[in-house]
């Protein structure tokens, strides 16, 4: 009778430790697992036409369409690309909207660090990601996204973008949608709105 | 009489041992499994190079850092890693001097591959 009421107890014990030691796993994992994504998860984006009255442009090589809002203004720029924006009183720029095709040794698997390490190779002093998505449909395809925010090395003006490389049927382009850093909350649903009607072929 | 509580005593306290053990040893092993992780399933951003991000974010998603352990004191301390700043074959020059885009004299950087 009192080896079996030992014996009982020490299963008990048993089960009770392998128990506490299986929490303390699962919370250690937990925690230290790399895949826990810090930070803004990537804004829902759902492709839709632009709203009537939307001018249009399309990429000179005729795989992609950008439509702006009207506020905005076509902007000269590369010869293959296209470019719209909207500049406030002293001449800053209040919304930019480009579109470019695919150019170098842009993938849609790794391409929000494509894009940082091109931001701060060229035109940027310090530039940081703040969400990105793979997967995001399109008007005709599927592409990769990134939110970041980057210094100038010139002006020192701090931007944030959305930038996407997208893969149509035949081709990929890049749309970029950016505002001032300060600005962004506001000019954001309009920029991503241009940025779910960007159509490719 | 004596005997044989001793040899109760000892049956009850060496199995709470051998069950304890591997229950220890099963976290030990499943916490370093967690945290050694898979690098190239989580890309780690490299930071910007020169001067600090001086703006601030409210919810930054930042890539996550690993730091290695601290080498004992006795160790001579590592040199500091060199790392040289990434820079693309033909950056595009800034000041107006380049393809004439906005991107080189200040404004939104356009999406084009820097070639």
């Amino acid at each position: 009778m009192t080896a079996r009421t030992a014996q009982r107890g020490r299963y008990a014990l048993a089960a009770l430790a392998v128990t506490a030691a299986i929490a303390i796993a699962v919370t250690v994992v937990a925690f230290a697992s790399p895949g826990r994504a810090p930070g803004r998860p990537f804004p829902p984006l759902r492709p839709a036409a632009a709203p009537a009255g939307w001018p249009h442009l399309a990429l000179p090589n005729g795989t992609a369409v950008l439509s702006y809002p009207p506020s905005l203004r076509p902007l000269p720029g590369d010869t293959d690309a296209v470019s719209a924006a909207r500049f406030g009183p002293g001449g800053a720029f209040q919304f930019y909207l480009n579109a470019t095709p695919r150019q170098g040794s842009e993938r849609l698997l790794g391409w929000a660090a494509f894009r940082l390490r091109l931001l701060r190779s060229d035109d940027a002093a310090s530039a940081h990601q703040d969400a990105a998505a793979q997967g995001v449909k399109f008007r005709g395809g599927t592409g990769s996204c990134v939110i970041d925010d980057y210094l100038t090395r010139i002006g020192g003006h701090h931007y944030q973008e959305v930038a996407c490389l997208v893969q149509g049927r035949t081709s990929a382009s890049v749309i970029v949608a950016a505002a001032p850093a300060a600005a962004w909350a506001r000019a954001r649903p309009l920029l991503l709105r241009a940025v779910a009607a960007y159509l490719v072929r | 009489m004596i005997s044989s509580l001793i040899r109760q005593t000892a049956l009850s306290r060496h199995p709470r041992m051998l069950l304890a053990l591997p229950a220890a040893a099963l976290a030990v092993t499943l916490a370093a499994c967690g945290s050694s992780g898979n690098p190239s399933a989580h890309p780690a951003t490299p930071k910007p190079a020169g001067a600090a991000h001086s703006h601030t974010h409210s919810a930054p998603a930042h890539a996550a850092v690993t730091t290695p352990p601290a080498s004992p004191a006795t160790a001579p301390a590592p040199p500091p890693p060199t790392m040289a700043p990434t820079q693309p074959a033909n950056p595009i020059p800034q000041g107006n001097s380049g393809d004439q885009d906005a991107d080189n004299n200040g404004g939104p950087s356009d999406g084009d591959g820097n070639i």
